[in-house]
């Protein structure tokens, strides 16, 4: 066992752009402006993040570019940044959409590269956490559907202009959304007491 | 014979009842009722949360006209274990043995991929025996999933023969993995870093003969299922995904090559050492019987991975080469801030990690897709106006796992 905890370096600064989403970036840049708030070209995670009243417009361009072709969504997902201290304000929620593109092909040298794979982009959104609407991108990607209850379920994402956001996997009358950091194990469900894993 | 001869009166018995006589119905009145239509209505159903052929606790509300759906609405979420949220409260390592339980009939494909998240999240470098080791594993697994779910497709939709060949090769294929990690279906073997335990060379014969049995086997499947006229009756064209209805619902897997795309993500996204193993990508042809996109193709596709999937474990078993099986792992693992998300290909379709470390010991964020859940997703789209019997066919030829959908 070799000690310290290896805190292996994150990639270089040299590492080479995601091609994507370079060309996602540059794409949306030129349709929304300023409405592309952030883009990460390098590392293991690139993505471009957008305004939230701009993802259906993101969505619907990088969907009909037939240089990008993304026509799946792969995955929709909630991550809970509350605020650090309450000076900070009520902190935000994050929604990641994971696009796959089956329409290209990914080329050889591709494949024989370090990257593996060309056919995949992640747009990010972030509202904040006291008024956590973001536009459903449902009519873009009918497989969001699923996806965006699962985040209202577990994040309390509230998706506008889709149908009623129902829960998924939690019942019904299950109390507030478990991912959220602040979130509280109730004391009992229909009589059944729940003891939180710091109690057991 | 005139209806006018009185009806002899049954002579009371004591204790029984005499059945009741059918009311004279007056001629005239019946002559009323000709021209006018009967009241029909849709009558809504429930089809489980017990249902033998929802593979799990799936509930579908549907409604139904006659024999014909009409529209349906899956509920789930009655196997939801929490996953994600034991995820995040759980230092990385620890969260594995879950992994196993989200889709267990395929638990080495979900740690392994579990584990290609941390490790790239981390920087661990994988020493090169412990991949050949989890290929050959995850393979091995592929098969004994495959092979099971093409006997309990033929168990959905009435052949119970095909069921138990199947069950007899499987159950060699998880003795198998039994003698490597100790356990039938939940192995906990693939770790952060590498693998548990190591391939010995009686195991490696073992593994061989496993390989020829299945392969011995499969023509028998074949003749109990695919070229069974009565299975093919009952799979051709039916419940049909187009490869655009399949992409824009993400479907994934054999599910989706079933429907004509061609996608693996083992080539055309490769991770471990699968680009050193060049297979064929079995995608639906449009030669064969039925429609491309129906059942009998999902099945068809299934038949050919396992194929595919032999051969791949039989030169991975040739390669293999010495050495280490696990990479040296500080004793806490605290990976550094950033974010990943990896795919791999399961049995059932794509499984996806989002992991996002906020450099602690604990996971900020632990997001897992499960191929199953977008694959049963489509089904509101693609049931209506098929029959009862036909929707139990469909959801069958998904192979969905609900240990996976819920999570």
């Amino acid at each position: 066992m070799s000690e310290p905890a290896a805190t292996p370096s994150a990639p270089a600064p040299a590492a080479p752009a995601d091609p994507v989403t370079a060309l996602a970036a540059r794409k949306l840049r030129a349709a929304l402006g300023a409405a592309v708030l952030e883009v990460v070209e390098t590392g293991r995670h690139p993505y471009v993040r957008v305004a939230p009243g701009a993802i259906v417009a993101a969505a619907t361009l990088v969907r009909d570019d037939p240089e990008l072709a993304m026509d799946c969504c792969h995955l929709v997902t909630g991550v809970d940044w509350p605020a650090k201290t309450p000076a900070d304000g009520p902190g935000e929620l994050e929604v990641v959409y994971h696009l796959v593109s089956y329409a290209r092909r990914p080329a050889a040298e591709v494949l024989r590269s370090k990257v593996k794979s060309d056919n995949f982009l992640a747009l990010k959104v972030r509202v904040p956490r006291d008024k956590p609407e973001v536009p459903s991108v449902m009519g873009v990607w009918v497989g969001a559907d699923w996806h965006e209850r699962e985040t209202w379920d577990l994040l309390g994402v509230r998706f506008t202009g889709r149908p009623p956001l129902r829960r998924i996997l939690l019942p019904e009358d299950w109390p507030g959304h478990p991912l959220r950091k602040d979130w509280e194990y109730p004391v009992e469900y229909h009589g059944i007491p729940i003891i939180p894993p710091e109690g057991r | 014979m005139s209806g006018s001869e009185p009806v002899p009166a049954v002579p009371a018995v004591p204790g029984v009842v005499a059945p009741a006589t059918p009311p004279v119905v007056d001629a005239s009145e019946l002559s009323s009722l000709v021209g006018q239509s009967l009241r029909t209505e849709e009558l809504v159903v429930n089809m489980g949360p017990q249902h033998p052929s929802t593979h799990g606790v799936l509930r579908v509300v549907i409604k139904t006209d006659g024999e014909v759906v009409t529209a349906l609405q899956p509920h789930i979420g009655n196997l939801h274990r929490c996953a994600e949220k034991i995820g995040e409260s759980l230092p990385y390592y620890q969260w594995l043995p879950y992994v196993d339980r989200m889709d267990y009939l395929a638990a080495i494909n979900n740690e392994h991929g579990a584990c290609l998240a941390i490790e790239r999240l981390g920087g661990i470098v994988v020493p090169e025996r412990a991949e050949y080791v989890r290929l050959i594993l995850a393979e091995v697994q592929r098969v004994a999933s495959h092979i099971f779910a093409m006997g309990v497709y033929g168990l959905d939709i009435g052949a119970i023969t095909p069921f138990l060949h199947t069950f007899r090769e499987r159950e060699r294929g998880l003795d198998l993995l039994d003698h490597i990690a100790g356990g039938r279906l939940l192995y906990h073997v693939v770790r952060i870093g590498g693998v548990k335990r190591d391939l010995s060379p009686e195991w490696i014969d073992e593994c061989h003969a496993f390989l020829d049995a299945v392969e011995r086997r499969l023509p028998e499947y074949n003749a109990l299922l695919l070229d069974n006229h009565i299975f093919q009756e009952r799979t051709c064209g039916i419940g049909v995904i187009t490869g655009k209805q399949a992409v824009a619902w993400g479907v994934t897997g054999p599910a989706l090559r079933a429907s004509g795309v061609d996608w693996d993500c083992r080539r055309d996204a490769p991770y471990g050492i699968y680009d050193r193993f060049p297979f064929e990508v079995p995608v639906a042809p449009s030669g064969l019987a039925g429609t491309v996109g129906d059942c009998f193709h999902r099945h068809w596709v299934r038949f050919k991975e396992v194929e595919q999937s032999i051969s791949i474990v039989r030169r991975a078993l040739r390669a293999l080469p010495p050495g280490e099986i696990m990479a040296k792992l500080p004793k806490t693992f605290k990976p550094p801030k950033g974010e990943v998300f990896v795919r791999v290909e399961n049995p059932r379709g794509e499984l996806a990690y989002y992991a996002v470390s906020e450099g602690a010991e604990k996971p900020w964020r632990m997001r897992c897709r499960g191929p199953s859940f977008s694959n049963i997703a489509v089904v509101t789209e693609i049931a209506p106006g098929t029959l009862i019997a036909d929707l139990v066919a469909l959801m069958g030829s998904l192979d969905i796992v609900l240990g996976e959908v819920d999570r």
